[in-house]
Formats: structure tokens, C-alpha cells, sequence
């Protein structure tokens, strides 16, 4: 306890007070400025790291992360264009009131949820990490290969790109790993005899080029769909009916964002998206969602930032980084001497309790902020990108060349900045491979060390308390799926047409009204699951619980699509698919379907900057495969 | 930077050419007061934060206010210092590059990497040595070992950490269990920190060490010390034996020197030593080395690679009698 109260002391020394304020302003800024995400920004200030002391250097980065949950917020809200990806479904209500003139409302209820969960998941965190770090001994080479093996399968399976493309990206990411001298017979792999290569390629250049140049240069091509930012904001704050309207969606959205940060893969993006389901799935009036529900704004927010808190807890107890984000903030602390893990909370409580309390205050400073900046922010949505990137890529390049003063670092980065940019061209989220990177050699030595702790006996994973559980995870975050396609397989034709018809007309009314695309998407979602005997809102809440080791059903990837705005197109064409379905029964639901799918299309080209079509078919053709089972045969 | 560095060290070289043609006799005081004229940079073949890196740090301070120059610390982790190393030996022997060199890439990594791929210490200047690193073999207490008799007498085949391939920590428990008959299995991991850590989870039943990585986890009481590597029991540590009194040869340690490029004037190597040994005298520098249970091994160049080329010679000779191979598995 009196750690707790040292790591107070910690937060109150004025360079660590300065550098979380700094921490959650760059944080605003860059969830302001679209595209460049906080694990761009973590990644090209990492070399600004270096100088600091361990503690101080990750309160910066960590009010970075929470800081830009909030920035994402105003360029959803302001120009239908999310500046961070876990603000993607923001859009749809917070742009809509918005249009109605309560932008001011939107923006003010963000803040107080992102305070609310944000604080809430700090105080679980505190009481949860000790716990968690008490059992870390417990975690030896067994526990660690099947952690690693989970991590890169679960955000491989809820990554953006689809499954296949995830799955890509992860498998070079854990070929790139593979680079450098063997840890355990000292022989170089894949080096050429470049003795830069000879300890593996270092972790920095990756995210520098994948997430800062690569991010930068795609952006440059997705700017211009930017509409115009109105000048002035007002009516800040909410009034007493929307604050009522919210406070439950602030709670469930506290819970649901701590829950899912913790999880390896998930984080702010997923636990916005199953926030915002939920809270439109219990509305009693759901059709009001999209048309400028509170609700729609507060859930969502809130859920980011109670996630970016939490997802710090397994990455300061475990040394395992949650997401692409985490990995970044990985290698910060290791090039700063510091390995997170087990040992962390003991060896270095001042780091550990410092960085902990320090989102307190972090989170005090983002309420009191967010309203007096918010017009600096809306002027900085009018800087060029043509003056913004170059400097971004210099400050890049530079830093890249800083952390081991090396130019073949600068050429890494280059490497992988035009890689990035490629896949995100292709449709392929790097995300998965970074994480595959960093969880690659984890991965490799903690196998290799089971083994020869058991010596060469694969039981050893199963027999073993904490391990066995997570590997049964594991193997049912693969079997379920591939147990539940099996069995649609064989069973005759599902009478689905009914089901479908009542869902494909409702998505048909959604969008007939003219609303988003999201409508479409979540009937699509409805219509996808609904073939797998669920409904939205049980499907996404289904496919979390999955992740946490209940159900593992990660295989309803048609809720992927649903709860995602430039997804949409996809649900719409699902919508399509699930009307043509029903087609045989009658014309009406196949006209709704297509009416769906062109408000799909709208919206998808209406609703996201981000937004790629390619990226949304494999999930179409999943869903498709479980509505047509005997299409795939 | 890449090209302006070397092309400020070939000026500073001129200078020092310069001098020493035209003052004839006079030049070799004459260049060694014109040294050093800007910074020196030390270069670190281990990541920041580490003991060799620490160490560097708190040496570099001291000796640059002697030389009347920043000393600057650059990390170029890599190979157990492989890396740091080739790019001095490609760097001007001026006295503007140095670097720390860690003894066991020198006298344990040869035994365990390619020919190829080894480093030859005397290939280099040896400015100093630093100091001396001692191991511990630290058991969890569930083991029930308090000696190395212990493990011996319980018959088992033991799971050993080492803080990895070509480390002291591999070699002295390498070749302690082959002394003492055990069937022990090495597992290992990436530095002291973790290897550690598998002997207080009990995935491993022992460990060796630096004393410096252990002595909070023995004074908790949650480690063990059988046995330790020094040549004399640690002042802290009187109940523990060491190896050779527990009846075994295992004369291994971690040691440090800073060496600069080959071809190094002699007068320059003799201004570096004489700044490093201000840096010994400073009384910071000596609390660190107390704090981190270090033994000062301040010796001059020849005697430093004396105590090498014999520890590799004496570590080839063992690795030979008691058929060991390091880099295998």
C-alpha cells in the first residue's frame, strides 16, 4: 500500500507532472490529425524517450495513448472523419448531433465518459495488477509460448483486414523475428553477414516505418475526403437530460473497456465497437442510434479510454503487450533497461505505481482541457497536410537515426515506412505484424525453453494449471470456428429465409430512412449471426466472452463488419447476400437487402477516411459461406 | 554524422601528425597536450540500462573532467559486444573512439560461436581494466539444496539457467556439473533479470548469476546461494563457499576493460589511462562499485591481456577435458 502512496510522490515531481501534461496534449493532437494514430505517434517519439528517466518517459507516452481516445473523438464528431480508428463508430451519432447544431454536446459528453471510464478502469487496475502480478512467478517458458501463440491469434482473428490478410501479416512478422543470432546455438540467421542484422532487427525502425511513415504517406492520399470544420463550437456542456441519458452508457461502457483492454488483442478499437453494440442493442428506441443518440457518443468513448488504461496491465505485470500500441510502449521501456514482466512491480514499484497514478491526474488534465482547446483543435484541422508530413517524416527519420545512431536504421525505416504503406493499400492491417514481431522471439525462446524444460514432451503445456487453461483458449479460439463451419456443412439447408427476410426488411427500413450505413451494417451483422443462431448485440458480446477463454467463438466475423462504419459496405453487401437468400421466399426482403447495400455503398463512401473496401471482403465472403454453406462445397 | 565524424578525426590526426614532424623531439609532449582537443565518444556494445552499460556511464563522467572533454557514451548493443567492437576496429586510432570491452566476449564467446564470427581482444589497445564480476549459483529453497553436495546427492537430473549462449553464467555451471557428475540440462534465457525470475517461479532448480542481480532476492531470503565462482568468499556473502573450496576448478568471471582502436599512440592510450584512473579515485565511482558488488580489476593493458589469453587458454583447456560443447543446444 504504501508503494501506492510512493507512486503518488512519483507523479507529483514537477518533470513528471509536465510530461504527463505534455503526454495528454500531444495525445489530443494527434487523435485530432487523422490517420496518424497513437502508435505512429509513440513510435516516432520514441528517441524523445530516451533522454528521460523510465518513469517519466512512459507517463508521457501513456497520456499520449489515453490522450488520443479523446483527440479521435473531435474529428469524428466535427468532420465525419475519425482521427483514430477507436473513434470509427463515434461517427455516426456524435456527426449527426453534430448536424444538428450539438457538436458542443457531443464533444462535451466524450470528455466527461472518457474521465468517467477512464477513472473507473484506473481503480481496477489498481486493485487488479498486484493481483496479477502476484500469480507471475507462476509464469514460466510453458506459460509464456501459449500467451504468445493466443496474442498473435486473437489479433489476427479481430484484426481490420479480414483473416487471411491478418494471418499474412503475422506470419511475416514472425519471419522477421527469426532474423539474427540463435539464442540458444549462437548461430546467425538471415543475417547475410551484416553484422547490423546480427542481433535481429531492432523493433524501433519497424514501428517508426509501419506506423509513423507508413500512416503518413497513406494519409496523404486519404486527406482530401476531409469535409470542411466548422469554426466554432459552443454549448459545451450537457445538459442534465443528456447526462441522464449517458450515465448508463458511461457505466457499461467502463466495464466493457476495461475488460476488453486486458485482453491480448483487443484494446480501445474493439472495445468501442462492442460499447457502442450493446448500448443499441438494450435501447429501447434503437432506431434512434445514428440519428444522434447520446448514447451513441458516450458508450464508445468511454470504452476506449477505460481500455487504453487497462491494456496496460498485462504489458507492467506480464510483459505482454496487448496490442500495437502496448508493443510500442514495449520497446520503450526496454530501451530504457527496463524489461516488463513479473519482476516489474517489485524491482521498480516507483515506475510501476508512478506510471499507474499518473493517469489519474492524466485523466483529471484531459476533462479540464478538452474544453478550452477545443478551438485551438478545430484551427489545426485546418493546417495542410502538404506543411504537416513533410515535417512528421523528418521528425521521423531523424528520431530513427537517434535511438542507435545508425543509418542503416534510417534505411529500415524507409523499408518498412513504404511497406506500410503498401499494405494498407492492400488492405493488410500492420498491426498483426508487429504484435507477431514482438511476440515472435517470446514465442520462439519460451517454446524452445518448454521443451527442454520438458524435455521434448508437448503434454508438459497441458499439465501445468495456468498454461493447460490457457492453451484449451487457444485451441478453442481455432476449433470453435472451424467445428461450427463443419457442422453447417452437414446439416441440410437451415430454414434461414424467415429469420432473414424479418432482418433484411428491417435493415431495409433502416436504410430506406436514409440513415448510414450503419444500420445496414449492423442488420447485416444481424443477418450473418443470425445465421449462427444469434443476434448483434449476443454475437459481439459473444465473441468477447469467446476471447476471454468462455466461448472462444471468435467465428462470427460477420460482427466485425456490423459494429464498423467503413465495414458497412461490406454488411450492406451481406445484407444483399442475406436478401438474395431470401429471395426464394419472397421479392420483398431481396429488394430491402439491395436497398441496404446501397446505402451500404453511401455510406461507405460517405463515412470513413480509413475506409477500404478491400479490406471488408473477406469478412462478406465468410458470412456469405455461412448463409450459402453449399456454395464452399 | 557519419561523414563528418571520421572527417573531424582525420583533421584531429593531421593535427597530431603535424605536431609530431615539426617539434621534432619536442612532439610527444608537444601531441600529447594537443589531445585530447574535443570529445571522446565510448562506445558500449550492451543495451542501455545494463551493468556493463552502467558502468561505462559512471566511469565516463569522472575521466572526461580529467581530460578536460566530455566523454559521451554511445550504446551499440549487439553479439554480446561484437558489434561495438568491429566498428572500433574500423574506427581511427586517434583516442576519440574507445570503448568497454566485456572480458567474456573475449575468453567464453570463442568457445561457443564459429571462428569467424569470434572476437580476438588482441586485436585492440587495452587502455584498462575496470572491474570484476563475480557469479553466485543461487537454488529456490523448494529444492531443498544448500550445497552443491546436494544436488549431487539427489540423484536427479537437474534444469539449470544461464543468462545465455557464450555467457560466464553458461560456462561456470557448464562446467561445474560436468565436474561433479550431474545430469543437468541448460535453459537459456536473455540476461540475468530472467533467468532469475525461472528460479524463484521454480521452473528451474538453479541458477548462476551475477552477485550483484542476486543479492536482493538472497537477503529475501527467496534464493538460495550454494556456491560462488569468486576466488575469495564476497565480504557479504562469508557463509557461502567458493567453488575451489567446495573442491571444484571453475576460475570464471565477468570482467571489463576499456580498449581503443589498434595503432593508437602509445602517448594517447597513456593520457586515456590516466584519465580512467581519476575515474577510479572518484568517490562516486567507488560507491557504485560497492553498491553493485563489483572488485576492482584497475590493471594496466599487458596485465589485463595476460589474465585473458590465460582465462581463454584455462576455459579451452577445461571445455576440452570434460568434452563440453557451449554452443550445442
Amino acid at each position: 500500500m504504501s508503494s501506492v502512496i510512493d507512486g503518488f510522490a512519483v507523479v507529483l515531481e514537477p518533470a513528471n507532472l509536465l510530461y504527463c501534461l505534455v503526454g495528454v496534449v500531444i495525445g489530443m493532437l494527434i487523435g485530432v490529425l487523422p490517420g496518424l494514430g497513437p502508435a505512429a505517434t509513440i513510435a516516432i517519439l520514441l528517441p524523445v524517450t530516451f533522454g528521460l528517466e523510465p518513469v517519466t518517459a512512459v507517463i508521457m507516452l501513456a497520456g499520449i495513448f489515453y490522450g488520443a481516445q479523446y483527440g479521435g473523438t473531435i474529428t469524428s464528431v466535427l468532420l465525419r472523419l475519425p482521427g483514430e480508428a477507436s473513434s470509427v463508430v463515434t461517427v455516426f451519432d456524435g456527426h449527426a448531433l453534430a448536424r444538428q447544431g450539438r457538436a458542443g454536446t457531443a464533444l462535451g459528453i466524450a470528455a466527461i465518459g472518457s474521465f468517467v471510464g477512464g477513472t473507473l478502469s484506473i481503480v481496477a487496475l489498481t486493485l487488479v495488477a498486484p493481483i496479477v502480478a502476484g500469480f507471475a512467478l507462476d509464469f514460466g517458458p510453458p506459460e509464456y509460448t501459449v500467451l504468445a501463440l493466443l496474442g498473435i491469434m486473437l489479433v489476427s482473428t479481430i484484426s481490420s483486414g479480414g483473416r487471411i490478410r491478418a494471418l499474412t501479416a503475422a506470419a511475416i512478422g514472425l519471419l522477421l523475428a527469426t532474423v539474427g543470432r540463435d539464442d540458444f546455438t549462437s548461430a546467425e540467421r538471415f543475417t547475410f553477414g551484416n553484422l547490423s542484422l546480427a542481433d535481429g532487427i531492432d523493433f524501433v525502425p519497424i514501428a517508426m516505418g509501419l506506423f509513423g511513415l507508413g500512416e503518413i504517406l497513406y494519409n496523404l492520399e486519404e486527406r482530401h475526403r476531409a469535409v470542411q470544420a466548422p469554426t466554432r463550437v459552443t454549448n459545451v456542456w450537457p445538459s442534465r437530460a443528456d447526462l441522464r441519458q449517458s450515465s448508463g452508457a458511461i457505466g457499461r461502457g467502463s466495464v466493457i473497456g476495461f475488460v476488453l483492454g486486458i485482453l491480448p488483442g483487443g484494446g480501445a478499437v474493439l472495445s468501442s465497437m462492442a460499447a457502442y453494440a450493446l448500448e443499441k442493442r438494450r435501447s429501447k428506441h434503437p432506431e434512434r442510434f445514428g440519428q444522434g443518440a447520446i448514447e451513441g457518443v458516450a458508450a464508445p468513448e468511454t470504452a476506449n479510454n477505460a481500455a487504453a488504461t487497462s491494456s496496460f496491465i498485462p504489458l507492467l505485470s506480464l510483459g505482454i503487450p496487448a496490442n500495437a500500441t502496448m508493443a510500442v510502449i514495449f520497446g520503450a521501456l526496454l530501451i530504457q533497461g527496463v524489461t516488463p514482466g513479473p519482476q516489474l512491480v517489485t524491482e521498480h514499484p516507483e515506475l510501476f505505481w508512478g506510471v499507474v497514478n499518473s493517469m489519474y491526474l492524466g485523466n483529471v488534465l484531459l476533462l479540464i482541457m478538452s474544453i478550452p482547446l477545443l478551438g485551438v483543435f478545430v484551427r489545426i484541422l485546418r493546417v495542410r497536410a502538404a506543411v504537416l508530413a513533410p515535417i512528421t517524416v523528418l521528425i521521423t527519420l531523424v528520431g530513427a537515426y537517434t535511438v542507435n545512431n545508425s543509418v542503416f536504421d534510417i534505411g529500415l525505416v524507409i523499408g518498412f515506412g513504404v511497406l506500410g504503406y503498401l499494405m494498407k493499400k492492400a488492405g493488410f492491417d500492420p498491426g498483426p505484424m508487429v504484435l507477431a514481431f514482438v511476440l515472435g522471439s517470446l514465442l520462439e525462446t519460451s517454446l524452445r525453453r518448454s521443451l527442454l524444460l520438458f524435455d521434448g514432451d508437448l503434454t508438459g503445456f497441458l499439465t501445468r494449471p495456468i498454461s493447460g487453461v490457457l492453451a484449451a483458449a487457444f485451441l478453442a479460439v481455432i476449433l470453435l470456428p472451424l467445428a461450427r463451419a463443419l457442422l453447417h456443412r452437414r446439416r441440410p439447408k437451415p430454414p434461414l429465409p424467415d429469420a432473414t427476410e424479418r432482418d433484411a426488411g428491417a435493415a431495409g427500413r433502416d436504410a430506406g430512412s436514409g440513415a448510414a450505413g450503419r444500420e445496414a451494417g449492423a442488420a447485416g451483422r444481424d443477418v450473418g449471426s443470425g445465421a449462427a443462431g444469434r443476434d448483434a448485440g449476443s454475437g459481439a458480446a459473444g465473441r468477447e466472452a469467446g476471447a476471454a477463454g468462455r466461448g472462444a467463438d471468435v467465428g462470427a466475423a460477420g460482427s466485425d463488419a456490423g459494429a464498423s462504419g467503413r465495414d458497412a459496405d461490406a454488411a450492406g453487401r451481406d445484407v444483399g447476400a442475406a436478401g438474395s437468400d431470401a429471395n426464394a421466399a419472397g421479392r420483398d426482403a431481396s429488394a430491402a437487402g439491395s436497398e441496404a447495400d446501397a446505402a451500404g455503398r453511401d455510406a461507405d463512401a460517405a463515412g470513413s477516411g480509413v475506409a477500404d473496401r478491400r479490406k471488408a471482403e473477406p469478412v462478406s465472403q465468410s458470412v456469405r459461406r455461412d448463409l450459402h454453406p453449399e456454395e464452399s462445397e | 554524422m557519419k561523414i563528418t565524424l571520421p572527417a573531424i578525426g582525420l583533421a584531429g590526426l593531421l593535427v597530431l601528425a603535424g605536431c609530431g614532424g615539426n617539434l621534432g623531439s619536442d612532439g610527444d609532449s608537444g601531441s600529447t597536450a594537443a589531445y585530447p582537443e574535443r570529445a571522446v565518444t565510448l562506445l558500449i556494445g550492451q543495451d542501455a540500462g545494463g551493468s556493463t552499460d552502467l558502468i561505462g556511464r559512471a566511469l565516463a563522467d569522472p575521466a572526461g573532467k580529467d581530460l578536460g572533454q566530455a566523454v559521451t557514451v554511445q550504446n551499440r548493443p549487439g553479439a554480446n559486444g561484437a558489434v561495438a567492437a568491429k566498428e572500433l576496429a574500423s574506427a581511427k586510432p586517434d583516442g576519440y573512439t574507445v570503448m568497454v570491452f566485456v572480458g567474456s566476449l573475449a575468453y567464453i564467446t570463442p568457445l561457443a560461436v564459429p571462428a569467424d564470427q569470434a572476437v580476438d581482444v588482441n586485436d585492440y589497445e587495452v587502455i584498462t581494466g575496470i572491474s570484476q564480476d563475480d557469479f553466485v549459483l543461487i537454488a529456490n529453497p523448494q529444492t531443498g539444496f544448500k550445497t552443491v553436495q546436494d544436488i549431487v546427492a539427489a540423484k536427479r537430473p537437474i534444469k539449470f539457467a544461464t543468462t545465455g549462449v557464450g555467457t560466464g553464467s553458461q560456462l561456470t555451471q557448464t562446467l561445474l556439473f560436468a565436474q561433479a557428475g550431474v545430469d543437468a540440462t541448460a535453459v537459456p534465457f536473455n540476461g540475468g533479470a530472467p533467468a532469475l525470475t525461472a528460479v524463484l517461479g521454480g521452473q528451474v532448480d538453479v541458477a548462476a548469476v551475477q552477485l550483484g542481480e542476486a543479492k536482493e532476492q538472497i537477503e529475501a531470503g527467496k534464493a538460495v546461494p550454494l556456491v560462488t565462482f569468486a576466488t575469495q568468499r564476497p565480504s557479504y556473502m562469508p557463509d557461502t563457499p567458493t567453488a575451489t573450496e567446495a573442491g571444484f576448478n571453475v576460475p570464471v568471471q565477468q570482467s571489463r576493460a576499456i580498449v581503443a582502436p589498434k595503432g593508437t599512440p602509445k602517448e594517447v592510450v597513456d593520457r586515456l589511462r590516466a584519465a580512467f584512473q581519476k575515474g577510479f579515485a572518484d568517490q562516486a565511482y567507488k560507491d557504485f562499485n560497492t553498491k553493485r558488488l563489483l572488485t576492482a580489476n584497475e590493471v594496466d593493458g599487458a596485465a589485463l591481456l595476460q589474465q585473458w589469453n590465460g582465462s581463454l587458454q584455462t576455459y579451452r583447456d577445461l571445455v576440452a577435458q570434460h568434452k563440453i560443447d557451449l554452443s550445442a543446444k
